[in-house]
């Protein structure tokens, strides 16, 4: 049961940190296409956000390794 | 382009055939091998491993009010003082338990070694600019050239950018430092036979801390006025902002710990698992899909290679950057007088349409 869990969880994690990061990319690259003298400015944005959809990602994902690994029952 | 995929798809056909008859040479001597230690890859040791053989560390232990010093777990095992029990791992004879094991590990090795490179660079191009040259001269050499990149690079794009102007160049050392001893420590991860000191969660944990230290310590009353009473919301608010604050404190530096960790963990991992596949595939479907698989999962564990050393710069970065943020969040001074005047012009536009 954990084991489905966790594959359901690791699932939907990286549907989540996926879309998040698309979108990410998405605006990004608009918006350098329609800017492309801030190049910089922006990604160094994008790359700043994505990194905060990462750790909460991570996070999900250290909670799917506990419950397969059934850590602390 | 055509032809070099004909060739390509000809010579796996070709080895389709002939690879069972490479394999039957050594087919006994692997049924009695121990099954791939994957997170052993990973993990630390007790020993440095080298590419001809290990080196044995040694162990430094307190157990009951007493330190034992050995040069390696055997030699303490020889001697009688410590044992191994099932739960516990290794115990004193009588059944105490180490409290304290600061026994030098495989992955403090490399966190010396990443810090003595570091040292190393830095004070070699130190010396330089201490002479003049790269100061009233253009920069001279191979190593003056790259450090003078990384340390402006670090200095205008992270420390300039989220510090406030008066305040940052208090800060660049720290980040500079940081942002180098964690590359070195990534990049030792690419060694075959070496582990990165980055995945293990009490490395990152550490570093995570430094900067929360760094972060509380340079806090202004801007920063603890904004955790405790954060301005400009109703008093009722303070109930449930307050407590939300004061867990933002350590949610940053939990999450700076975790993300380090989790990626340069998953690199290694990943690539012992893809290489493990030839294995599995060879179990499944016999040797030849077998060996001709191991072309594409090699092939695979290349391009996997080269993402994991871009991991690991571009982590080593991200660290650095989220330090500089809330470093940067931390010292900052807010101008209320620019809420105040708000206030006032909304007073003044609700005055005229009286």
């Amino acid at each position: 049961m954990q084991f489905i869990a966790a594959g359901f969880g690791a699932g939907i994690i990286a549907l989540a940190a996926a879309f998040g990061i698309g979108i990410i990319g998405k605006s990004a690259t608009e918006s350098i296409a329609r800017q492309p003298e801030a190049a910089g400015d922006i990604r160094g944005a994008m790359l700043l956000t994505a990194v905060f959809i990462e750790g909460v990602a991570l996070i999900g994902a250290i909670v799917c390794i506990i419950l397969a690994l059934g850590i602390g029952q | 382009m055509i032809i070099e995929v004909r060739r390509a798809i000809a010579s796996l056909i070709i080895l389709m055939f002939f690879s069972p008859a490479l394999l039957a040479e050594n087919a006994d001597t692997e049924q009695n091998e121990t099954p791939i230690d994957v997170m052993g890859k990973v993990t630390n040791h007790d020993y440095f491993e080298l590419p001809w053989g290990k080196i044995n560390l040694p162990r430094i232990l307190y157990a009951g009010g007493e330190w034992y010093f050995y040069s390696s777990t055997n030699s303490a095992l020889e001697s009688g003082e410590f044992i191994i029990e099932e739960e516990a791992g290794l115990v004193r004879y009588d059944g105490e338990p180490i409290a304290f094991d600061i026994s030098i590990t495989s992955h403090l090795i490399y966190v010396w070694f990443s810090l003595i490179l570091t040292f190393i660079i830095t004070y070699l191009a130190g010396r330089k600019y201490r002479r003049g040259i790269g100061r009233d001269t253009e920069p001279k050499g191979a190593l003056l050239n790259m450090f003078e990149a990384l340390f402006v690079f670090i200095r205008d794009q992270i420390a300039k950018e989220f510090i406030p102007e008066n305040k940052y160049e208090k800060y660049v050392p720290y980040l500079y430092t940081i942002f180098l001893a964690i590359t070195f420590m990534n990049l030792f991860g690419l060694l075959p036979w070496a582990a990165a000191a980055t995945a293990n969660l009490t490395v990152t944990a550490t570093l995570a801390f430094i900067t929360f230290l760094v972060t509380q310590i340079s806090g202004t009353k801007d920063h603890w006025q904004h955790v405790f009473a954060f301005p400009g919301v109703p008093k009722w608010a303070l109930i449930i902002l307050t407590p939300v604050e004061i867990l933002g404190l350590f949610t940053k530096p939990f999450a700076l710990a975790i993300r380090l960790f989790a990626n340069m963990l998953s690199g290694k991992i990943m690539i012992v698992c893809i290489l493990g596949l030839i294995f599995v595939f060879t179990e499944l479907f016999g040797a030849a899909i077998g060996v001709t698989s191991g072309v594409f999962w090699v092939l695979l564990t290349v391009a996997l290679y080269f993402l994991k050393a871009l991991v690991a710069l571009i982590q080593a970065y991200v660290f650095t950057l989220l330090s500089g943020v809330f470093i940067g969040m931390a010292v900052e001074e807010h101008h209320l007088d620019h809420d105040e005047t708000s206030v006032a012009h909304a007073q003044d536009v609700a005055t005229q349409h009286h």
